[in-house]
């Protein structure tokens, strides 16, 4: 059984970099280069490039004598290494066994995987539509050791079989040239006519052992897998917080869309990962001279989906002004929290209904503010203006209603946020007096004797009388 | 019935339309009762399910709650309070049966936003019922909301001062309230009928009696 999957990313950064920009953006034909030997040499290619001529290895002024329109950029291995964490991050939801292999590459582990993705093509499966979210060009091979696996992978000829006798196959075609060996160790071996793989391991090991000596032996007990040499799996982390470089300055929010909706999408496999949801986003813009764009996104309910997470960031965004073009942005999640199972009931009707209230306040307090959407709170006071107040709308929707252990009283529909004062004379009274006398606890005592009363236009009116004359506190209507 | 043959014969292939009669076809529509018979007859039934409806009010607090409050009593889903010209008081509505943990109030100056927030409520399927303050909705903007509520089936009610002008809006009703000793409420444009004159609502029932104290 093959129990190792080698995904290799020829092209990764190129590839990611153009995964935050726009489709259009592809076609532009556009190369990653490097200085290798006093040279600068092409590294990465993308698709449009490859099709002008462009090939690997070849130096920059050939190649953009050969294609004038081409776009060189440099290729920074540290960003490489960023990327193929956060990729990592996002198969660690299939995959448990994970080895980050840089410059570009990762090793999984199946045999484990096997029973949850039911087989081994189950796996596989996973893997490519897991992948297939970002447009990356990969190669997928399978092995009875890691290095098997990767040397196929590295070689392009990848093959994906659950049977070990066809990697075996595979290998032993492969030319001395893609064993992974030091320059030298091949030119060793090419001398006494071992020009393949295959070749190699024919030979008696002992006798290998001597002639080329000790690390030769240990290489092939990687590539036969008695021996698999130290790995250090991957963990996922714990907090959240990313970045990403733009590739060019953004002038506006739209701009930024596509590089956030990875990052959301990266959001999605950390909370996933974890089993957590999240009520908060900080989304950071930075600018050139250093300065920073901050950006608090408040969700009215935690959650874990991106497509909810980036509609909300959108409307949060929208409000927000962007003064200086932006170089790079930036995620981090606040307050994660473990996920709580909803409240299942046997009708789900209103289990529903408040959900989709929730989203909807959700999204009203994110493009209006937080203060705006309120709900109607109660409270075991006297006091009228305490005892029934709008505060800003909480996900915790469902508590106790207190009104039941007050006593129903008659009490006015609309309450004045500030009293008004009247004139007496204009109005008619009709019903009273209550007497309301409270709040000797705290600094707001009241000593109030309310009265409904009609006005000159027959409406009905709550007011009072107290030490400083006569005021209008609500209306009935 | 008494009319000439030859009416009578229009009527039976139904293209004659009678103004105090709701069409057949519309007979079939769900109506929300609004909880004042004499309002209901004159509606053909009561609020229709899915219309957006003008109050015009002659001042504010006149009695356009006290109206609502048998609907705001039966929607079962939530209730947008959309500008309110005062704070909905708690320990009054609780008074009134209507569900406190089911009503949401939004106070937008924006007019623009408040439209916005106003067209996501009618668009949420949490969202029954629309109760919305504004001093005067253009053309558009009523027909843009009423077709919004006409898609989701929403109820939807703005309330606003009486409009000077006569220019037609894509409301199912418009009702102008007053106030004598009673309420009075004039249709001035309703689905099923001909503008009324003034007629009393005894909306009083759910204000507090009214007496005088000599």
């Amino acid at each position: 059984m093959n129990a190792w999957l080698y995904l290799h990313f020829p092209h990764l950064l190129l590839d990611y970099q153009q995964a935050l920009q726009p489709p259009e953006a592809a076609v532009v034909p556009t190369a990653l280069i490097q200085t290798r030997a006093r040279q600068q040499q092409v590294v990465q290619a993308n698709l449009a490039a490859l099709q002008q001529g462009i090939r690997l290895g070849m130096a920059d002024v050939l190649a953009s004598t050969m294609c004038p329109q081409l776009q060189l950029r440099p290729y920074q291995e540290a960003q490489e290494h960023r990327v193929l964490t956060q990729l990592a991050q996002v198969l660690y939801q299939d995959i448990g066994h994970l080895v980050l292999t840089p410059p570009h590459g990762l090793i999984c582990e199946v045999r484990s995987m096997v029973q949850l993705h039911r087989g081994f093509h189950g796996v596989v499966q996973r893997l490519h539509q897991r992948l297939q979210q970002w447009p990356l060009r990969y190669l997928l091979s399978s092995g009875y050791s890691p290095l098997a696996a990767q040397l196929l992978g590295w070689a392009g000829c990848p093959v994906v079989s659950e049977h070990a006798t066809e990697v075996k196959q595979a290998l032993w075609r492969l030319p001395i040239e893609c064993s992974g060996l030091p320059a030298e160790q091949i030119a060793k071996l090419r001398d006494v006519g071992l020009v393949t793989v295959g070749a190699l391991l024919q030979r008696p090991r002992a006798e290998l052992g001597e002639r080329f000596g000790g690390a030769l032996l240990h290489y092939l007990a990687a590539l036969t897998g008695e021996l698999i040499p130290p790995q250090s799996p991957y963990h996922p982390p714990d907090r959240f917080d990313e970045k990403i470089e733009l590739v060019a300055e953004a002038q506006s929010w739209p701009q930024v869309m596509f590089p956030l909706k990875r990052l959301l999408q990266q959001v999605e496999g950390f909370l996933e990962s974890h089993q957590w949801s999240t009520r908060g986003l900080l989304i950071r813009a930075h600018h050139r001279d250093g300065s920073t764009t901050q950006i608090k996104v408040r969700l009215a309910r935690p959650t874990w989906q991106q497509g909810e997470l980036l509609q909300l960031s959108q409307l949060h965004l929208a409000r927000q002004q962007l003064t200086q073009p932006v170089l790079a942005l930036s995620v981090r999640v606040l307050q994660p929290e473990p996920r709580q199972a909803v409240a299942t009931s046997l009708i789900a009707q209103p289990a529903t209904k408040t959900d989709e209230l929730t989203g909807l306040i959700g999204r009203l307090q994110a493009r209006l503010g937080e203060h705006k959407v309120q709900q109607l709170h109660t409270a075991m006071d006297w006091r009228p203006e305490y005892q029934g107040q709008l505060q800003p709308w909480q996900a915790t929707a469902g508590q106790p209603q207190v009104t039941q252990r007050m006593p129903r009283l008659r009490r006015p529909y609309w309450l004045l946020a500030q009293a008004q004062p009247i004139l007496r004379q204009q109005w008619q009274l009709q019903w009273g007096p209550e007497r309301i006398v409270s709040g000797w606890w705290q600094a707001d005592t009241i000593q109030r004797d309310y009265y409904i009363a009609v006005d000159r236009q027959y409406r009905q009116g709550w007011i009072y009388h107290c030490s400083d004359g006569w005021f209008l506190h609500g209306w009935f209507s | 019935m008494a009319f000439p043959a030859q009416v009578e014969a229009l009527m039976q292939k139904g293209w004659l339309w009678q103004g105090q009669v709701a069409p057949p076809q519309q007979t079939k529509q769900q109506f929300i009762s609004s909880g004042w018979p004499e309002l209901d007859e004159q509606l053909g039934g009561g609020w229709l399910q899915g219309s957006i409806n003008e109050l015009q009010i002659q001042q504010p607090f006149v009695g356009e709650l006290a109206l609502l409050i048998p609907v705001l009593q039966r929607v079962q889903a939530a209730t947008l309070w959309l500008n309110p010209p005062q704070q909905p008081y708690a320990p009054g509505l609780s008074y009134q049966q209507v569900d406190l943990a089911q009503q949401v109030v939004v106070q937008e100056a924006d007019p623009k936003l408040a439209l916005w927030a106003a067209e996501q409520a009618l668009l949420s399927d949490s969202v029954q019922l629309l109760l919305m303050w504004h001093p005067h909705l253009s053309a558009v903007q009523v027909r843009r909301l009423q077709q919004a509520a006409h898609a989701q089936q929403k109820l939807a009610f703005v309330i606003t001062p009486w409009q000077s002008s006569e220019e037609a809006r894509a409301y199912v009703n418009r009702l102008q309230l007053s106030r004598t000793e009673q309420l009075q409420v004039r249709l001035l444009k309703r689905r099923f009928g001909w503008p009324l004159p003034p007629f009393p609502c005894s909306v009083d029932k759910l204000l507090p009696r009214r007496r005088r104290i000599v």
